[in-house]
């Protein structure tokens, strides 16, 4: 039971390892310059000193940031992440019942083409090793990862929201608002189909999942690429094809499943991210998901919400680490657990 | 077949949007936290919240666009003609003012139940109680309500200011709906110790009526003509036409529009895609910034669309001027004189500013009133780009080129350079451009700048702005401020009227108040203090006349413009309008009026009367 106990350990330490993340995480937050009345300042002149000082009270502000942080701590042991001063609602609702359902389903999509595209967009790119198909893609890759997100979005908006409908009078026009009008309660009350549902949904993500799985599909275009180049000029190829071996069978069975050791490690390090959100993606396309709370969070001075998120994204880095770790073992029998 | 109709609605909202269906979409780039149930403002005073309850709830009295005040759930405004308006000198300087009003026998809530005193009774109840946190606390202070019936009741207010005529500050809160759950909560603050949990207790109260889960539930009621009928977090807000709302606008209702859907679309970039791309009807007031409103994209695509215009606003772009003589940079620059101050206002081409970064659109100010405030003198001293002038006056004051070509004088055996800081808030780009090109005005008559500038949440926050006497910040502070209709000058103000030093962030008060320079001027403050108790417009308007004439020739602050808004609707639609002050900033005051022509709606509010149009 060497894993057991292993795996037992490591989450053991992960206890003073999240303690300390969230220290820091909050004495950053309280470090932030102003507080969540310098607004109310901004806005109300006549409001007095006095007035401002009970509000401070009110917002439990004039404590010290320790005395905050241990009833903070208190609180969301027991799962009460505190209410968020800016959505009215609880933190740990917003960030668990809300954001990150929906960053889920966008990032997931968008990691899901990415890796869909870009594995035999890799391959054949391999395979067809400076022909012209694989300077194209090439090309393309370059483009992919080289243009930033935050143009590539509003590119994509001009053209399938504005543009080609104004050219073609048929072509569909794409929504700016990238979040669906329907509701998962609405199927159940039955008022609208689950077909229905999933298909507004779905048209309303193609641009955002577009625009975030870009970079992603062109680097592991290149990754997939280099990686099958490489395994392809491997001894123990020359070998399999030497024997007799037919080219799919050397190409499928023998190369591609070491090529993607290291794209499987590259995925691995991606998915935190997908729990993290995309704050530009979501942004542009006016999608309510983990990276735009967390952003806005920060502006709004907000910070259950904000301790809320970031906290579980430690946990989630902490627990991703662990399981990367217990990976290794699955992918190569050398390695043992002491 | 419904299902079909209304998943065909939805996913074709774009060709069904507008004139055709009598609906008004309206792109917002920000999301209310709450809605209806947070009657006193304790979780949010943002301006979305305001402009969208608009549509919901009927104020008591309304401002008009043209600033005049009537009623809506009241039978008459309180004047002194109609008896319903009393003053009572207190004490020296201490008025009391009290105001007489009937509800409307027809002024009802939207599932038919009158609108009464109870209503009203509530919301001073939430707005007085101890450990509420409202943002009005100010008004709450002074104020006090006595029901006389269900229908009449009266509201004091010791000491009143003559602000308390212009705005209305009284509401109303569902009495059937929210008492049994105020009276827990009430209950339940009065168990608990500490502030900071009454609080919770009450912004838990307040956002139990407030937040989409309940008002989709459709157990919220509503008195403004329009109720909402789905709110869906992060993406939209419905309103349907109330049917109950007693203010019928000319031609009938069914003529104006029936459905508002509000779109919450963050980036102001892909806002404006969602207008060209015609999924917009309107932009919100919190939506496109003025230069994204004067882009070619939008313009080149406007004729026959929409409609864009420039709308001024109440806030006031200014240079405040670090005059604390405690400051050794400013003793050595002798900000605190007016002639030094002069100089640098005449080597400003504040003229060129308007016209390089707003194509004109942009008026120089020459006062802190804005100039559709009845308030506002023309008349002041002006002081039109002249470097020649602020060569002549910065010579006399002893200042010479030295050899880098930058003025220096000597003080105490030192050598001074004339070099002034100039900070504002770092990545606000017209700002900074607006340095740029002044540095370049300054250098021409000797005067280096530098710049240094912070984010915002540092530049404005208590440890920086308010702390000039400890040198935080040693010559130019630019930023800007909502100068609104109720102004009273506070900024500039340095004593109350018993000569307490109260206005001035000192470290003798704990760097309270507002006038962050520290000019001051004892006749100023003397007509000031007489200003705000003072009722008669006319006398008011004299006396504001002169504090902005001594304002003006003293050089307080070295105003620059008074910034506005672009609104953009599509051609057609009427009464979407907006002007400069309060809540008429909104272009949905009165609202039952906005239609479109092709439906049959009158226009009553010409948005020409109140900005100028982009082209």
């Amino acid at each position: 039971m060497p894993v057991f106990a292993y795996t037992v350990r490591r989450l053991l330490q992960m206890i003073p390892l999240l303690f300390a993340a969230s220290v820091v995480i909050f004495t950053l937050l309280a470090l932030q310059p102003g507080d969540p009345l310098d607004e109310l300042r901004q806005q109300n002149p006549r409001i007095t000193a006095e007035q401002l000082e009970q509000l401070r009270r009110a917002y439990g502000l004039d404590q010290p940031v320790y005395v905050r942080y241990f009833k903070w701590l208190g609180r969301a042991l027991q799962g009460d992440f505190g209410q968020s001063r800016t959505y009215a609602s609880p933190a740990g609702q917003i960030i668990f019942g809300q954001r990150l359902p929906r960053t889920l389903v966008l990032s997931g999509a968008a990691l899901t083409l990415a890796l869909l595209v870009a594995i035999p967009v890799g391959i054949f790119s391999a395979v067809r090793q400076y022909s012209r198909a694989d300077y194209i893609i090439t090309f393309l890759s370059f483009v992919g990862f080289s243009m930033p997100i935050f143009f590539l979005g509003i590119l994509l908006l001009f053209v399938f929201a504005v543009w080609l409908p104004e050219q073609i009078p048929w072509f569909p026009k794409f929504p700016v608002q990238s979040i669906s009008d329907f509701q998962w309660s609405q199927v159940t009350s039955g008022e609208i189909s689950f077909f229905q549902f999933i298909g507004d949904w779905a048209f309303k993500l193609v641009l955002p999942v577009l625009a975030l799985s870009t970079i992603q599909m062109a680097s592991w275009t290149r990754y997939m690429r280099a990686s099958l180049l490489e395994v392809l000029n491997q001894d123990y190829v020359r070998t399999a094809r030497a024997k007799g071996l037919g080219e799919r069978i050397v190409l499928y069975k023998h190369a591609l499943r070491n090529a993607l050791i290291p794209i499987v490690t590259l995925v691995g390090l991606a998915i935190p991210g997908v729990f993290g959100g995309a704050v530009i993606t979501e942004t542009i396309f006016s999608y309510p998901g983990m990276g735009r709370a967390i952003f806005d969070s920060l502006v709004e001075k907000d910070y259950n919400v904000a301790m809320a998120a970031l906290a579980f994204l430690a946990l989630l880095t902490a627990l991703f680490n662990l399981l990367a770790d217990l990976m290794y073992a699955v992918v190569d029998p050398r390695i043992r657990y002491s | 077949m419904k299902r079909k109709l209304m998943a065909l609605t939805i996913l074709s909202g774009l060709a069904l949007a507008g004139p055709q269906d009598n609906s008004l979409i309206i792109g917002a780039a920000q999301e209310p936290r709450v809605l209806a149930g947070d009657v006193v403002n304790a979780i949010s005073n943002q301006s979305i919240k305001f402009e969208i309850e608009n549509f919901l709830f009927a104020p008591i009295v309304q401002t008009t666009r043209d600033l005049d005040v009537i009623p809506v759930v009241v039978t008459e405004v309180p004047t002194a003609q109609n008896g319903r308006l009393r003053f009572t000198n207190v004490r020296p300087g201490i008025r009391r003012l009290e105001l007489d009003y009937t509800i409307r026998p027809d002024a009802v809530w939207s599932d038919g139940r009158p609108i009464s005193t109870e209503d009203v009774a509530l919301y001073f109840e939430m707005g007085k109680t101890k450990g509420v946190p409202s943002t009005s606390v100010d008004f709450f202070d002074r104020a006090t309500l006595r029901v006389r019936d269900a229908r009449n009741f009266t509201v004091s207010l010791e000491p009143a200011y003559f602000y308390d005529l212009d705005i209305n500050q009284v509401y109303y809160a569902p009495n059937h709906i929210m008492r049994a759950e105020w009276d827990k909560a009430k209950a339940a603050a009065a168990q608990a110790t500490d502030t900071a949990r009454q609080a919770e207790i009450f912004r838990n109260f307040f956002a139990q009526f407030s937040n989409p889960q309940f008002l989709n539930s459709g157990r919220m009621v509503y008195s403004g003509p329009f109720t909402l009928t789905r709110w869906v977090p992060g993406s939209t807000i419905e309103m349907q036409r109330n049917p109950r709302f007693w203010i019928k606008p000319p031609g009938g209702e069914d003529k104006y529009v029936q459905r508002v859907v509000y779109r919450i679309i963050q980036n102001t970039n892909s806002l404006l895609v969602a207008i060209l791309g015609g999924g917009i009807d309107a932009a919100s007031s919190v939506s496109i910034s003025f230069d994204q409103g004067r882009s070619k994209q939008l313009t080149s695509r406007a004729p026959g669309r929409f409609e864009i215009w420039s709308v001024p606003t109440p806030f006031f772009e200014h240079l405040e001027i670090n005059q604390f003589t405690n400051v050794q940079r400013v003793k050595d620059l002798q900000l605190d004189n007016a002639k030094t101050r002069q100089a640098l206002i005449l080597a400003m081409n504040r003229e060129g500013i308007t016209k390089a970064f707003f194509d004109g659109l942009y008026t120089v100010s020459h006062t802190w009133v804005a100039p559709q405030n009845p308030m506002f003198n023309p008349n002041v001293t002006k002081y039109p780009y002249n470097p020649e002038r602020a060569r002549q006056l910065l010579a006399e004051l002893g200042w010479r080129p030295g050899p880098d070509g930058i003025l220096q004088r000597t003080v105490d055996g030192r050598t001074v350079r004339f070099e002034i800081e100039w900070a504002t808030t770092a990545g606000n780009q017209v700002r900074e451009r607006i340095q740029q090109f002044v540095a370049e005005n300054y250098r021409q008559v000797g005067i280096a700048v530098r710049i240094n500038n912070a984010p915002s949440a540092v530049l404005l926050g208590a440890q920086y702005r308010a702390r000039a006497q400890e040198g935080t910040w040693t010559g130019f502070l630019h930023y800007a401020f909502s100068m609104g209709q109720a102004d009273d000058g506070v900024r500039s103000a340095c004593r109350d009227d018993e000569g307490r030093l109260v206005y001035v962030p000192t470290r003798d008060n704990g760097f309270r108040g507002l006038n962050f320079g520290g000019w001051c001027n004892e006749e100023y403050d003397r007509l000031r203090n007489q200003a705000v108790l003072e009722f008669d417009v006319n006398r008011r308007k004299q006396l504001f006349a002169r504090m902005q004439e001594i304002w003006a020739n003293e050089v307080a602050m070295i105003p620059l413009y008074f910034q506005s808004d672009a609104r953009v609707f599509r051609v057609g639609l009427l009464n979407y309008t907006s002007s400069t002050f309060a809540n008429s900033a909104y272009p949905t005051i009165e609202p039952w009026l906005i239609g479109w022509q092709s439906r049959g709606a009158q226009k009553v509010y010409d948005q020409a009367k109140y900005g100028q149009p982009i082209k």
